[in-house]
């Protein structure tokens, strides 16, 4: 078990009358090696939900436990805490501010207590892992990369302390369609290398249908759903009033069978349905 | 987080104070301030506090808000207030002396004169901005100044760069919590150590924070070019500002208030043959 949340409950500006509940007595594990996704509309307190995760929020009901460290102690160890828990936000090209793009990314270990060199190596790993060209970009400044590349260092920037646990805010939010499957492939080759547990949120259905094995369902504060995406996706009514919609994968698969031909086995990624499509046809032939 | 710093925030309600017309409003804090210099007599502090609370009830914000601006500027109403008792000269009635440190009642009286001062004009000016919306204050503001245009100032376009830095200040606000939590959770302190350590540690916020800030200028002004925006001088309006009961009452009182500490201090110097005498 990587990740213990037990009723969680949070409201912010308590007593203002800016008060609003975001979390109500949420409980979830998420074990090691796992690929989350977690999905909501706006205000569903998927954000709120995420921070407490890394300490980032302060823990006022319920508990936390990732790994060893207990969020209800007096003082956890928060440095140690963010070292494991990689935390990439949304549009994280925003938090760029270093003169080089190698200062940027060795920012992190440096906060975790790793000395200069052994955070200039970190940094260099990370800048190679997220597929930039190391010596190219590692003296010119963060603000002169291209978009992509800005999030790619970004995100090289939060990995750079080999978290155990990654952490994704919309990751792929604002990228075109090429920019979006690089970083989707990015995210699973990382958790090949080191990072062993992943918890993306997303409003991309399909994104979740494809690369997550779990996905939580976040609705007005509440965990309404926890399963696998073939089971969200195969009754659509758990989706109603969440304001979420079904992946293309679900829809296509829907109206091919309204249209006569049913569909077997896994559909939910394209490459999937595309595959069963072939299938059913040869059948039909 | 940071949201609570911005103490004097519009509060949302719906009340009297509410409903008064900005231009009123802004006249009357205007008033308010002139009657607060004005009194020279502890008892008109009565007045100036039962039409304050008057006031703060009138608004139905919570006196704990109202209160928390003053917290904002408890130190350098203590500070003030320390200054005064031991630079004093001039009192006769002497409490406590040590030295050539001299107390005085005469001092300790005007300390507390200064302190009051200093508390009902900060409460005062405070309450304009958390019954008033930025955009009704800068409407206000324009509605005031309209005069100036014969003169030629620039008056619509002075309220339009108000109303735009003050629409932004929240969304900096927000700008600063997002990005001090990425870098909070790339390991940055921002709580521990000494001062040049922590404004250190704010650099990695504020590059963002100003670069973000350019952006966002040049995309409003793009947006403002792409609506062919410019600042005509017959503009009309969606909300038209309008005077009602409301201001005339406030209007009314404030004179009333006025008036009696005029009287007030009138009779302090003897104008009326007795004195409260402080």
């Amino acid at each position: 078990m990587s990740v213990e949340i037990k009723n969680l409950s949070y409201t912010y500006s308590v007593g203002s009358p800016f008060q609003k509940d975001a979390l109500h007595g949420i409980s979830v594990t998420i074990n090691e090696g796992e690929m989350v996704g977690i999905i909501g509309s706006t205000g569903s307190g998927k954000s709120t939900l995420v921070q407490h995760i890394n300490g980032l929020i302060k823990l006022t009901s319920g508990s936390i436990k990732v790994y060893d460290i207990d969020l209800t102690a007096k003082k956890p160890d928060l440095k140690r805490l963010r070292s494991m828990v990689g935390m990439l936000f949304q549009y994280p090209e925003y938090q760029l501010f270093e003169e080089t793009v190698l200062k940027d990314v060795a920012f992190g270990p440096m906060n975790f207590g790793a000395t200069k060199e052994e955070a200039l190596a970190a940094a260099e790993e990370a800048i190679r892992l997220v597929g930039l060209d190391f010596d190219e970009v590692k003296d010119k400044s963060p603000f002169e990369l291209s978009g992509g590349e800005k999030r790619r260092a970004a995100i090289a920037g939060v990995i750079a302390s080999k978290p155990k646990i990654l952490v994704l805010d919309e990751p792929t939010a604002g990228l075109d369609p090429i920019g979006k499957r690089e970083i989707l492939n990015l995210i699973l080759s990382l958790k090949k290398a080191f990072v062993k547990t992943v918890i993306m949120i997303s409003h991309n259905m399909d994104e979740i249908a494809e690369f997550c094995g779990r996905v939580l369902v976040l609705s007005e504060g509440r965990l309404i759903a926890d399963c696998t995406p073939a089971e969200l996706f195969e009754k659509e009514y758990s989706l109603e009033g969440t304001g979420l919609t079904l992946p293309h994968t679900v829809n296509i698969k829907r109206l091919l069978g309204q249209k006569g031909l049913s569909l077997k086995g896994d559909t939910l990624s394209a490459p999937a349905l595309a595959d069963a499509i072939a299938e059913a046809l040869r059948r039909r032939v | 987080m940071s949201r609570d710093i911005t103490f004097g925030q519009f509060y949302p309600a719906n009340s009297f104070v509410h409903k008064m017309d900005p231009r009123a409003k802004l006249v009357l804090v205007i008033a308010y301030i002139v009657a607060v210099f004005l009194v020279k007599s502890l008892y008109s502090y009565i007045a100036i506090a039962v039409f304050l609370i008057a006031a703060v009830l009138g608004s139905r914000v919570p006196v704990k808000s109202v209160l928390k601006s003053v917290r904002g500027i408890l130190v350098i109403v203590i500070l003030t207030a320390i200054l005064n008792i031991f630079f004093f000269s001039g009192g006769e009635r002497v409490l406590f002396s040590w030295w050539k440190i001299k107390i005085t009642v005469e001092a300790l009286l005007f300390a507390l004169h200064m302190a009051l001062r200093l508390i009902f004009l900060v409460i005062g000016t405070t309450l304009l901005t958390l019954t008033t919306t930025p955009m009704n204050l800068t409407d206000g503001m324009e509605s005031l100044m309209s005069p100036l245009k014969l003169i030629k100032v620039p008056v619509h376009d002075l309220a339009i760069i108000m109303s735009i830095a003050l629409r932004f200040i929240p969304i900096l606000i927000e700008e600063v919590d997002k990005i001090m939590l990425a870098q909070k959770a790339r390991g940055a302190d921002f709580e521990s150590g000494g001062l040049i350590k922590r404004a250190k540690a704010l650099l990695p916020v504020l590059i963002p924070l100003f670069i973000s800030a350019f952006r966002r200028a040049d995309e409003l002004a793009l947006a403002l070019d792409a609506r062919c925006y410019n600042a005509t001088p017959k503009r009309t309006k969606y909300k038209v500002l309008k005077l009602g009961w409301r201001d005339a009452v406030g209007v009314i009182i404030l004179a009333i208030l006025i008036a009696a500490i005029a009287a007030v201090n009138a009779s302090f110097w003897g104008l009326f043959g007795f004195s409260f005498g402080v």
